[in-house]
Formats: structure tokens, C-alpha cells, sequence
């Protein structure tokens, strides 16, 4: 049975305002899947209702094996989640909220302080953990946020934008530490709007739009649905075009190269083709300048899909933004 | 100098009359209050001392008349704090426009506003009984000096914000509003206060402003206790706008 | 059980943080009753020398005070519900796999407890103010009326925020309980009233409850008539206001 599955989910606000509107899921325990989309697309409010804060107005999800609508107490005690804006309070010190939480999910008193201190010191939190969450920055509330999401051991995390607003080193860390619970097999619902956090971390993709779902696969599928990596080349002055070209025949179909580059081949392969794609070019006494391997992205995939862009179309989307939320 | 003071002005009324819920404490409270006290301390003017009056509601005009102005001097400096947190403020300072017209425009607004209070409440007791002795000179003479002391009051907030530049301290200062209003002549004649209550009243700007008020309403009007009225809401509207362009430039000296 | 109790004593301690370590957080709950109760002794003291106020004019209004307290708490209540929603707090809350109703219990249970600080310290003031001890027997009575009422009041005002889910909707919960508690015989007897206001109070469910809350400060004596009326009023608009808190808690998310 899948972790997360939605047949024809939707979610219609007042003034018929389908934020979701028709979405199928299926994911399975130990996968990590990654929703992305633009500002306003549907995601938050899909999270949402998969997470039992909002009720469905059309279709079912059922999550960690139980309705979202008939049994949400069951769902609650089986995922973790942490939400877009991670709500603290400012007040209480990390330690206290950890508390908190592990009592509001019912963990025994005994257990409480070695679990919480256990997800402390997982989360990097050792040092600060007697301070008041209101002294934290963005990166201590996200670890924070996540720590509180782990403290019953959810067999299902829904992580929304876990990593908006955030600076690169404290997203590597929230990276790692979402391989990390792969690695222990917790399914992972990773709402995004980074590519680059998709593709690292994700086993599938999801794309929405418009609250339908426009494209899923895996990162690689996807892309190769949309065309292969090519390599751009340019080389040193003098160099011999026509007997270049020859040598590229053997990698891979021509293609017009860029502006600022002579040439261009298709790469099946990926980078892979690069080395010996330069040692025959060098062989053939011909010195390369530059290179630059271009790959499709998935906002390739989803220009592919919706003719428009996913990186920078949330500023466009935001005046028919989702009602109650950002995405 | 006009031209930017009527642009704040016009911006504050606007952003008031956005927000209804701006008007529930200055507006709703007091009434509440003037009901209350009307209708449990009605048999009060049988009391030796107390002034021969048309109805107790008369007299308690004046008390929720002032109640609601400084409750707005409150709002104001609310106003101006949040404007001051969320760094609006500094987009103001940062604008071409004489510093001072900043505390102008948002007094004249308040004057505005406080002639809207006063006659809210001269028609609230019109509707439930109450009579202007004063006519209609009297009502304008009420009018007149209550916009300048809800002015005056607005000062008061308006300095406090620019010096705590925190709502929530200037929030905190609401209790205290009252004190001063408990420590006046606006409730009760000051002959029937306790003390040392009626110490206090004699010298609290606040009984005289009251008295100027209410003197309208509850007789022919008494030039002397208008006038009073009228130099102690000037006085303090005086006091407050200077002291809130002390603060104001104060603020700005800051490195 | 024992997990429900935990989950509401977590609730009584981060509610108590608001108190505790907010500098001046609780001045404004606990002082402006004081406030009221020294400015209307000291404006219209004179009043308690007309007959039907049997007694000390500080003495009647004193109870008043301690209810004006409680609604302060049960407002606040609902202002930091409301912003709890704001952000994202409550989401939290209802994520927690426990029954909405002990969500609801845990807001207002805290609220009952916090309004014994401005009742404590109103009577405090009321006793150097002259005001005679009511006995212990009152005493009870009137802190278990006071924080039963607090209770209502933090459950009308959570009803208002999980409306409205803004703290601009803070106006609304002070009026519905100020209303309340005025309309009362909060300043005068019912002989001294004016009729319009006599006849409201009357029928305010609210004035039981005041009554039962003064009968030790005036007249001075326990009785249990007034009492069982108090405490009828207080467990009908518990009942009343609190089922539809719960059931608007209930539905959040529809």
C-alpha cells in the first residue's frame, strides 16, 4: 500500500476558486517525492489536506494508511510535519518546545528528555537548546521546526519549503539531513520551489500547475523527456573547425552551437562523454578553449508543459495567488 | 510646509476609516461606560452639592467625551509606533518634506477625528434624552474645544510613540490613561470627589477641559469655565506638539 | 487520562510565560482593574451615602473589580489564540494528535488560572482600602465564580478568533465581556438603577454570577440561594459558549 496516495484530490475556496483541483498521487514508504511548483500553484494547500488541516472538497487522500477525512486522528499520530512558516513560539526555549511536543503526541514522561535530547544533538541545537527561540536565526528555527516534526519517529514527513529564506549553508545542512531520514526509510513529501532541491534530493518529482498535476517522474525521466545534455565547445584560435566537426561525429548528432561557442554535440551520456570527448579533440591537435555541458532542467520540463517558466513564474502568479497561502 | 501636512493628514484619515475597528476603543468603550454610569449612578444628583442638572446623562457627557479623546491620544501613538516598527516611518523622514509637517499632518488628522468623537457623543445623548442648554452656540463651543483637546491628546501619544518606538510599551500606557481621567473633575463634581482624588482634580488639566465641556451642555454658557476649557486643551496641545517635535528631532540626531 | 492532564498542564505552563517572561505582560490585566477600583472610589464614593448600598461603596464595587479581571484574562485568551493562528502556532496545535476539545480545555483552563492574579491583588487593594474580610467560606465561592467566568470568556473570545483568525477582531472580545459585566448591578443596586438598566440586569445571567461573587464583601453573609444561582448561570453559559467553541474548533479546516 502506498504512504501517500490522492485520487482526484481538490480544494475549492469560496468564490469557486479550485486551488487544487484533480490531483492523483501515489508514494511509495522510503521514497522521497518532491512537489514543485511556482508561487500560488497548489502545493501548500495540497500539504495541507494530506496533513489533515484542511478538508477536502472533492476525491480522497489516504496517508500512512488511513483516510484524511474520516480518521484524521490516525493519520496525525503517524506524520511529522513541518510547515512552511515554522511556527515557535518565540517565548519558550528549543528544549521546552521539543517537550511540549513529545507530551502533545503522547510520549511517556521517561522517554521525553532522552528523546528530545537525542533529536537536540541531531538537529546541532546542543548549545543553544536553553535559549528562547526568539534569539534563534531562520536556520535554528528550521532545525528546530524539524526536530519537532521527528520527535514520535512519524513513519511520514511532509516538509513544506523547508529551505525558503534560508542561506546555502543552512540548506546543505537541511539537505543532509533529508538523505539522511531516507536512509532510515521515512517516506519524505518535500514540497519546492528549487530545482536544485528537487533534483538533488528527490527520487520522483511531481510538477504542478494551476493545482492540476502537469508532469511526474523521476528527475532524469523527466528531463530526457525534453531533450538530452549537449556540449557547447569553443576552440583556440586557429583551430580547424571542419576536422573538429569530424571528430565529434563519433560521440554524438551535431546541434547549432551558442553564441561565444564553435560547436555543439549531443551527450547521451552526460559528463561522462566529456573526457574522451577531449582527449580525441587533443589527439586531432586540436586545443579546446572552453566548454560548458548543458543539461535540461526541470524548468525545461515545465516551459515543456505550461509554457512558462517555473523559476521566476511564482511573481507572475502572484496576484491569483492561492487563498490562506503562498503556494 | 501646507502641502505636505494636508498629504499626511489626508493619509492618516484614510488609513483610519479603513480600519473600522480603529473607532471600537474610542467609540464603543466610552459609550458602554456612559450607559453604565448613567444608569447606575442616576440617583447621584439627588446628592447635596451636586449641580442642578436636566439629567445625569448630561453631565456624564462630558466625561465620555474626554474618556474617547484620550483613548484616541492612545491611538494615535499606536499608530505612530507601528509606523516606526515596521520602518514606514523612516520613509517619511527620508522624503523631502520640512520633519515637522510629519507631526502636523498626523495632529490635524487627529483633529479631524476628534471633532467626529464629540459629535458622536453630542448626538448619542441627544438621541437618549440629553439637552444642549447652550444651544447650538453652546454644541459649537463643545466641538471647539473638544477638537483641540483630543489634539492636544493626540500630542501626548504621538510624543510617546516617538520616544519608546514600541507599541506594545505604548499600549501599556492605556491603564494609565484613566488614572488621570479618575484623578479629574470629569465624572463627578469636584466638591463630591474623595480624597485625595479632589486635591489632585484641581490642578489636572483634564477637570478644567471637562468643565469646559460640559458647562455648555448642562447650562447657559459660562464664558469663564469655556475659556478655561479652551486655555487648558490649547496648553496642553501646545505642550504636547512641542514636546513631540523635541522628540522628533531628537530621533533624528541619533547617529 | 494522565496523558490528557499532561497535555493540559503543558498548556498551563506556556500560558503562564506570557505572565512570566514578558516584561510588564501581566500589568495591564492585573493593574487596570485597580485602576478602575481606586478612580471610581475615589469619583463616585459619595454615591455609597445613599441608602441601598448597605455599606462600604468600595466594598460593592470591589466584586466587580475581580470579574472586570477575569474577562481582562478571558479577552486576552482569545487575542493570543487569534494570533497564534496568525502565526502558524495553532496549526501546531491541531496537528497534535489529540481531541480539539482539549485543545479547547487547555486555553481556558489557563485562563481560569490566570485570572486568581488580578482577583488576588484586587482584593489586596480592596483590604487596604478598607474593605472587610469576607471569610473563607465567600472567598471560595467568589474564585470559583471568578475563574469559572474567565473560562466562559476565553471560550466566547476563542469562539470570536477562530472566526475571525486575526488579532485585529481583539476589540470585539474585550466589548462582548465588557457588556456583560456592566450591564450588571456592577456599580449600583437594582433600587438606585435607572429602570432600563435594572430590567437588563435583571435578566443578565451575569449579574447571578457578580451576586454570588459579592455576597461576602455585601451583605456579608453566604447564603446558599444566591449561590446555587450563581453557579447555575456560570455552568449554562459555559455550557453554551464552550459547546460552541468546541464545535467551531472542531471544524476548523472545513
Amino acid at each position: 500500500m502506498p504512504a501517500i496516495e490522492a485520487v482526484k484530490l481538490e480544494r475549492e475556496f469560496k468564490g469557486r476558486i479550485k486551488a487544487v483541483d484533480g490531483v492523483d498521487l501515489a508514494i511509495e514508504a522510503g521514497e522521497v517525492y518532491g512537489f514543485l511548483g511556482p508561487n500560488g500553484a497548489g502545493k501548500t494547500t495540497t500539504v495541507r489536506m494530506l496533513v489533515t488541516l484542511l478538508r477536502p472538497t472533492g476525491g480522497s487522500a489516504r496517508v500512512a494508511g488511513y483516510d484524511v477525512a474520516s480518521e484524521p486522528d490516525a493519520v496525525r499520530r503517524r506524520i511529522g510535519v513541518a510547515l512552511q512558516e515554522a511556527a515557535l513560539d518565540p517565548l519558550m526555549t528549543g528544549t521546552e518546545l521539543i517537550e511540549l511536543q513529545a507530551k502533545l503526541h503522547g510520549i511517556a514522561p521517561e522517554k521525553v528528555t532522552r528523546r528530545g535530547e537525542e533529536l537536540i544533538e541531531r538537529v546541532g541545537l546542543v548549545e543553544a537548546r536553553d535559549r528562547r527561540v526568539g534569539t534563534y536565526s531562520g536556520g535554528m528555527r528550521r532545525r528546530l521546526d524539524l526536530a519537532m516534526a521527528l520527535i514520535h519517529e512519524p513513519g511520514v514527513l511532509f516538509l513544506d519549503e523547508p529551505t525558503t529564506g534560508l542561506d546555502p549553508v543552512s540548506r546543505m545542512t537541511l539537505w543532509e539531513e533529508v538523505r539522511r531520514l531516507k536512509h532510515e526509510g521515512t517516506t519524505v513529501f518535500l514540497t519546492t520551489q528549487y530545482l536544485e532541491e528537487a533534483d538533488q534530493l528527490a527520487d520522483r518529482v511531481g510538477i504542478i500547475s494551476d493545482g492540476r498535476l502537469v508532469a511526474e517522474g523521476t528527475p532524469a525521466v523527466l528531463k530526457a523527456q525534453v531533450g538530452q545534455p549537449h556540449l557547447e565547445i569553443a576552440l583556440m584560435d586557429g583551430g580547424d573547425r571542419e576536422r573538429a566537426v569530424e571528430v565529434l561525429a563519433g560521440f554524438g548528432a551535431p546541434r547549432p552551437p551558442a553564441e561565444g561557442f564553435e560547436l555543439a554535440v549531443t551527450v547521451a551520456e552526460g559528463a561522462t562523454e566529456i573526457a574522451g570527448i577531449v582527449r580525441a579533440l587533443d589527439d586531432a591537435n586540436l586545443i579546446v578553449a572552453s566548454l560548458e555541458l548543458v543539461e535540461p532542467t526541470l524548468d525545461d520540463v515545465f516551459v515543456e508543459k505550461t509554457g512558462r517558466h517555473l523559476e521566476g513564474a511564482g511573481e507572475a502568479d502572484e496576484a491569483g495567488g492561492e487563498p490562506g497561502g503562498s503556494a | 510646509m501646507i502641502r505636505p501636512v494636508r498629504a499626511l493628514a489626508g493619509r492618516a484619515l484614510r488609513n483610519a476609516s479603513r480600519r473600522p475597528q480603529f473607532f471600537v476603543p474610542m467609540l464603543v468603550f466610552p459609550s458602554l461606560l456612559l450607559a453604565a454610569n448613567t444608569g447606575g449612578f442616576s440617583r447621584t444628583t439627588q446628592l447635596p452639592g451636586f449641580p442642578k442638572v436636566h439629567g445625569f446623562l448630561d453631565y456624564q457627557l462630558a466625561a465620555a467625551i474626554t474618556q474617547s479623546l484620550l483613548l484616541g491620544g492612545v491611538s494615535v501613538g499606536i499608530a505612530v509606533a507601528l509606523e516606526i516598527e515596521s520602518g514606514f516611518f523612516d520613509r517619511l523622514i527620508a522624503s523631502p518634506i520640512p520633519r515637522t509637517s510629519i507631526v502636523f499632518g498626523r495632529l490635524a488628522a487627529t483633529f479631524c477625528i476628534a471633532l467626529l468623537q464629540v459629535a458622536f457623543f453630542l448626538a448619542l445623548g441627544l438621541v437618549f434624552g440629553a439637552e444642549v442648554q447652550g444651544g447650538v452656540g453652546g454644541a459649537l463651543l463643545v466641538l471647539l474645544v473638544g477638537a483641540i483637546a483630543g489634539t492636544g491628546f493626540g500630542g501626548i501619544g504621538m510624543s510617546l510613540a516617538l520616544r519608546a518606538r514600541n507599541a506594545s510599551l505604548v499600549q501599556g500606557i492605556f491603564p494609565f490613561a484613566f488614572v488621570i481621567l479618575f484623578l479629574s473633575s470629569a465624572f463627578f463634581p469636584m466638591d463630591l470627589l474623595q480624597a485625595p482624588a479632589d486635591w489632585v482634580a484641581a490642578y489636572n488639566p483634564l477637570s478644567y477641559i471637562a468643565e469646559g465641556l460640559r458647562n455648555p451642555i448642562i447650562a447657559p454658557v459660562d464664558a469663564g469655565a469655556v475659556l478655561d476649557g479652551l486655555v487648558a486643551a490649547l496648553g496642553v496641545t501646545a505642550a504636547m506638539t512641542g514636546l513631540s517635535v523635541f522628540f522628533l528631532r531628537g530621533r533624528l540626531r541619533e547617529p | 487520562m494522565s496523558a490528557s492532564i499532561r497535555v493540559l498542564s503543558a498548556f498551563q505552563r506556556r500560558a503562564l510565560n506570557e505572565v512570566l517572561r514578558v516584561p510588564g505582560g501581566a500589568i495591564p490585566g492585573v493593574l487596570a482593574p485597580a485602576i478602575f477600583l481606586i478612580g471610581l472610589s475615589g469619583v463616585f464614593g459619595a454615591a455609597g451615602n445613599l441608602r441601598g448600598y448597605e455599606g462600604d461603596f468600595t466594598a460593592y464595587i470591589l466584586p466587580f473589580g475581580m470579574l472586570q479581571g477575569a474577562t481582562f484574562t478571558g479577552a486576552a485568551t482569545g487575542v493570543n489564540l487569534a494570533r497564534d493562528i496568525e502565526q502558524g502556532w495553532f496549526d501546531r496545535l491541531l496537528l497534535a494528535p489529540q481531541r480539539r476539545s482539549l485543545l479547547l480545555l487547555g486555553l481556558v483552563s489557563s485562563a481560569a488560572l490566570r485570572a486568581t492574579l488580578p482577583a488576588t491583588f484586587l482584593l489586596l487593594v480592596g483590604l487596604l482600602l478598607g474593605v472587610s474580610w469576607p471569610g473563607i467560606e465567600a472567598l471560595v465561592i467568589a474564585y470559583v465564580l471568578i475563574m469559572g467566568f474567565a473560562a466562559v470568556v476565553a471560550c466566547y473570545a476563542s469562539l470570536v478568533a477562530l472566526h475571525f483568525r486575526t488579532q485585529q477582531a481583539a476589540p470585539l472580545m474585550q466589548i462582548g465581556g465588557f457588556i456583560a459585566i456592566l450591564f450588571t448591578t456592577a456599580y449600583a443596586p437594582l433600587t438606585l438603577q435607572s429602570t432600563w438598566l435594572a430590567d437588563i440586569a435583571r435578566l443578565n445571567p451575569v449579574n447571578k454570577i457578580l451576586e454570588g461573587v459579592r455576597q461576602g464583601f455585601v451583605p456579608g453573609t453566604v447564603t446558599w440561594g444566591t449561590t446555587w444561582q450563581a453557579l447555575v448561570a456560570l455552568a449554562a453559559m459555559g455550557l453554551v459558549l464552550g459547546g460552541l467553541a468546541v464545535r467551531s474548533m472542531r471544524r476548523t479546516g472545513r
